[in-house]
């Protein structure tokens, strides 16, 4: 197949998702016959205010995150040279977790708001992973990375889980920010992730070449004027700045960053040139779906995003893990 | 030191020489039927609606899991039981030795929050519980007649449930016909907003009343299913007629949804019947003093309905 | 790739070993004797003693007899026996960052803890200690299963174990959501770890399997000697290493999942512990692993007796304290042993 088409059939299948997540919903007055319409017409009525202000800004969110995710997952796992490196097994989205959990328990504890809490977990609990596995600098050893996470994110999550033995409100307030529940999204939510995302495929599509030349391993970068220590520095704080502004808006969503490189490059071969959109593509469509099944999985009700996506990423996780023949 | 020593001992000894005259009563209750001793005078309590039974019979528990808050146990109940008691942790997970160092002779616990140290419970002092967590208002008056009962105190309990009918049947008639109204309790903790359905106590008192709720009845009854987590647009499409609203954070969220066309065209938003009440009264104190409050706030509520 | 020592004990280090097990032996019943005198509620030493051994004077049965000497009992059997159950998986897996949270057993327990009580809410919560192991049980079964079917290496076997734990884990969030709140608080307090609540009757549950379990490991250890020489030369000796790897893992998974039913989800005990032990006396399992549990036992207990003293009558689980006091360490270690890696 070539590859336009691929593109354009990933394409269609964001847009498909898209379009159901905007029709989905608890109001019976949204359908899939209207949707379109009520999208672009503003008739006043509470169905189109349901849409445009209510579902607009959730799936532009979801689609937002994807795109963020997944550009941080490849760009993780491109430094790495590891196919199993990504935001939820390195422990970085449950240092962000582990964040808002210290500054809802001990109010004197926070730093500016609980997304500035959030990010600094998240971009602490990174630092400490890379500096078990041996640093940025110095030799990753890949398995060592992974381990690092796996206990980083332990950690992280034995804390948050322990505010949930203390006071019932409390703990509420903890579970709704770690289970990354959108379904109150808005506007002013949706706008800098724009940006991020905007600013994270500009940086990824410079970096696709330099990637390509990383995976040659560090003497053959080296040899071809690529510095691995640079390029795993860029790319580690690229995969920290976007992780963090995703769960800034959004809260820590799992296993995105790790499903999509790597399905994509089952479809789209190992050129980073091309795996930068795709990747995009597949992370937004993801994070779609996933969102469109949050809302039918206990229908009227509501299954936040984090939930879901972690029911669909850990079995991938280990169907990948039982794939693979030669492990780094 | 030497003293209460003493005192101790003698106590334990006349305890000992008393016991087998005493009179146990069999309480049934959520987790098996205990024998607890007549008139148990040394009682400690792991829920608020517990509290609320004892007050209204006049009996000052010597421990409250409070969370840790001495001010969640509100003045209409120090009113009655006085400041002379200990806060033995919180209501998840109480400390045992706290427990034991009041040297209880009754244990009220809650049936779903404490049923995995009931074992540890009883080790401690003879343990009845019931469900407070997720029962509605007639399971809480039910409980509050067998507490009663284990205390000794069912005349003063008759009593107290003759003025408690009283008392509500006359918020229930200043209150009026209220069946063509939707009500809907609602607490807002600043991250999400949770529907108290018609199996929660709060949903069932509303109903008592004589409200409508507009939300599904959903079948079964458990926790999950009593306190629901819940959306603008599903609030939008459940559309209550009157919002009585209990914040524990200010602003809350739904302050953020005000100038939402979604949000302002709610029944109750628009129509100006949304009512702030006191969320911890509300949503954590049950029983009938409890309810006794709720009642007037609701007949305060109604004279302020704009039709 | 192991961060083990292959040079043997050398006399002089044996008595070293020696006297440091019995420095350890001290502290540990030092220790544990501490946790017996710190609570919610403070209890003079008179009255300790007046309780311990029935002497005449005021008496405190309840909270020293019922409950913090059957805390303090298993405080010292849990942190063995994750400990020995840390060390053996690290040897095993050849890998200083493994532990019985890497092949998957804390999750596997948590969510059969979970699914038990919130799903299944009729069965009664004693039954919840079983679930847990039966959970732990199932998923280090999986991975052993599979990693023993397909040959697989042990770095291998560790990643299919995360890859496990993290479904597991995806189970427990959904659960954790559905039902709204933690309906009860059991198994909440379990998730992080704690003997809040323990009575002797989970001793009576828990000792025996626990006490045989960890004679087996102290016995085994100079396999894990062994298969530290490398698969090779581990073969070349005569050794079956498949074949031991599975028993060894098979012990270290039934320790792990015992603990886990009584004392909930303490996943830390198993990483650092082999990881002091090993720089207290170096990588020679015969004396690492006695060492090891030393330490476990002292981590749990000094844990434990903190969490009831640091803010009460609220308690700190002991899970969380000795993540925290072990952490530092742990990181410490890890941020200076990177150079030695081998394999």
């Amino acid at each position: 197949m070539p590859v336009a088409i691929r593109f354009a059939l990933l394409a269609a299948a964001v847009l498909i998702a898209a379009l159901l997540s905007l029709t989905i919903g608890q109001r019976s007055d949204v359908g899939i016959g209207n949707v379109l319409q009520l999208l672009f017409v503003d008739d006043g009525s509470l169905a189109r205010s349901a849409v445009v202000d209510l579902r607009l800004p959730r799936t532009l969110i979801a689609g937002l995150i994807g795109i963020n995710l997944g550009l941080a997952g490849l760009a993780l796992q491109a430094v790495t040279r590891n196919p199993l490196a990504s935001e939820s097994v390195l422990g970085i989205n449950q240092g962000a977790a582990l964040g808002v959990a210290l500054a809802l328990v001990f109010p004197a504890l926070m730093i500016g708001n609980l997304d500035t809490m959030a990010i600094i977990g998240a971009v602490l609990a990174g630092a400490v992973t890379f500096g078990i596995a041996g640093g940025l600098g110095g030799r990753l050893d890949s398995m060592r990375l992974i381990l690092a996470g796996v206990t980083v994110g332990a950690f992280s999550f034995a804390f948050v889980r322990f505010t949930f033995t203390l006071e019932d409100n409390l703990s509420r307030l903890v579970l709704s920010w770690t289970s990354a529940d959108i379904s109150a999204a808005r506007f002013d939510q949706a706008l800098p992730l724009v940006f991020w995302a905007a600013g994270g495929l500009t940086v990824s599509t410079f970096m696709a070449h330099s990637f390509n030349i990383l995976a040659l391993g560090d003497g053959a970068s080296q040899g071809l004027g690529v510095d691995p220590r640079r390029m795993r520095f860029i790319g580690a704080m690229l995969a920290a700045v976007l992780t963090g502004a995703s769960v800034a808006a959004a809260g820590p969503v799992m296993f995105v960053g790790l499903v999509i490189p790597h399905l994509c490059r089952l479809w789209f071969g190992s050129n980073h040139r091309l795996l930068v959109p795709a990747v995009a593509l597949g992370g937004a469509g993801l994070v779609l779906s996933a969102d469109v099944v949050s809302k039918l999985v206990r229908f009227p009700y509501e299954t936040p995003l984090g939930v879901i996506c972690a029911l669909i990423g850990a079995p991938y996780f280990l169907y990948a893990t039982l794939r693979a023949r030669h492990m780094a | 030191m030497f003293n209460r020593t003493i005192l101790a001992t003698l106590a334990g000894v006349i305890m000992l020489a008393v016991a087998p005259l005493a009179q146990a009563v069999e309480i049934k209750h959520d987790l098996g039927t205990t024998e607890v001793p007549d008139e148990p005078k040394r009682i400690v309590v792991l829920e608020y609606s517990f509290v609320d039974s004892l007050a209204a019979v006049g009996v000052a528990p010597v421990g409250i899991a409070d969370d840790d808050t001495r001010e969640s146990i509100v003045p209409a109940y120090t009113a009655v039981i006085g400041d002379d008691w200990k806060s033995v942790g919180t209501r998840k997970s109480p400390s045992l030795e706290v427990i034991a160092s009041l040297q209880p002779d009754l244990i009220i616990a809650d049936t779903s929050r404490h049923e995995a140290i009931y074992g540890a419970l009883s080790e401690i002092a003879p343990t009845i519980a019931f469900d407070s967590l997720t029962g509605t208002y007639q399971v809480a008056l039910e409980a509050a007649k067998t507490i009663a009962h284990a205390v000794g105190k069912d005349a003063e309990m008759e009593a107290r449930l003759a003025e408690h009918t009283t008392k509500m049947e006359g918020f229930k008639a200043a209150i009026g016909d209220v069946s063509a109204w939707s009500a809907q309790f609602i607490v807002d903790n600043g991250e999400g907003i949770f529907l108290h359905s018609p199996v929660s106590y709060n949903g069932s008192l509303l109903s008592w009343f004589g409200f409508k709720n507009n939300m599904t009845t959903p079948d079964g009854h458990t926790y999950e299913e009593a306190i629901v987590k819940t959306s603008l647009e599903q609030l939008s499409e459940i559309n209550p007629q009157v919002i009585i609203r209990g914040k524990y954070a200010d602003p809350g969220l739904t302050d953020s949804w005000v100038g939402q066309p979604l949000y302002d065209n709610v029944e109750a938003v628009k129509t100006g019947n949304l009512f702030d009440v006191n969320a911890h009264e509300w949503s954590r104190l049950r029983g009938v003093i409890a309810s006794e409050v709720s009642g007037a706030n609701l007949v305060e509520i109604v004279k302020n309905l704009k039709k | 790739m192991s961060a083990v020592v292959h040079a043997p004990a050398r006399p002089r280090s044996r008595l070293r070993g020696l006297v440091l097990i019995a420095v350890l032996a001290v502290l540990v019943i030092a220790a544990a004797l501490w946790s017996l005198s710190v609570g919610a509620v403070p209890i003079p030493t008179q009255t300790i003693i007046n309780t311990l051994f029935n002497l005449d004077g005021e008496q405190q049965t309840y909270i020293i007899m019922k409950s913090r000497l059957p805390r303090m009992v298993l405080a010292l059997l849990a942190g063995a026996a994750l400990a020995l159950s840390g060390a053996i998986i690290q040897a095993v897996i050849r890998n200083p960052l493994a532990s019985p949270n890497i092949i998957g057993i804390n999750s596997g327990a948590a969510l059969f803890a979970l699914v038990l009580v919130l799903v299944f809410p009729d069965i009664p919560q004693v039954w919840m200690p079983l679930a847990a192991c039966i959970g732990g049980l199932v998923a280090a079964a999986f991975v052993m299963v599979v990693a023993h079917y397909r040959n697989l290496s042990a770095i291998h076997l560790a990643l299919i174990g995360v890859a496990v734990g993290f479904v597991f884990e995806a189970g427990v969030d959904y659960l954790l959501i559905v039902s709204n709140d933690s309906e009860s608080s059991a198994p909440m307090i379990w998730l992080t770890g704690s003997l809040w609540g323990r009575t002797w009757a989970h001793v009576a549950v828990s000792w025996l399997p626990l006490v045989v379990l960890s004679a087996v490991a102290l016995l085994l250890s100079y396999r894990l000697d062994l298969i530290a020489l490398g698969e090779a030369t581990a073969t070349g000796i005569g050794l079956n290493v498949p074949r031991q790897r599975l028993l060894l893992l098979l012990v270290a998974t039934l320790l792990a999942s015992v603990s886990v039913a009584v004392v909930g989800v303490m996943g830390f005990i198993g990483l650092m512990a082999p990881h002091i032990a090993r720089r207290l006396v170096g990588g020679s399992h015969r004396l690492m692993l006695p060492v090891a549990a030393l330490v476990g036992m002292l981590l749990v207990v000094l844990a434990d007796g903190i969490g009831r003293a640091i803010a009460p009558p609220i308690e700190v689980s002991a899970g969380i304290l000795a993540a925290l006091i072990g952490a530092p360490f742990f990181i410490y270690i890890m941020l200076t042993t990177t150079s030695e890696q081998d394999s």
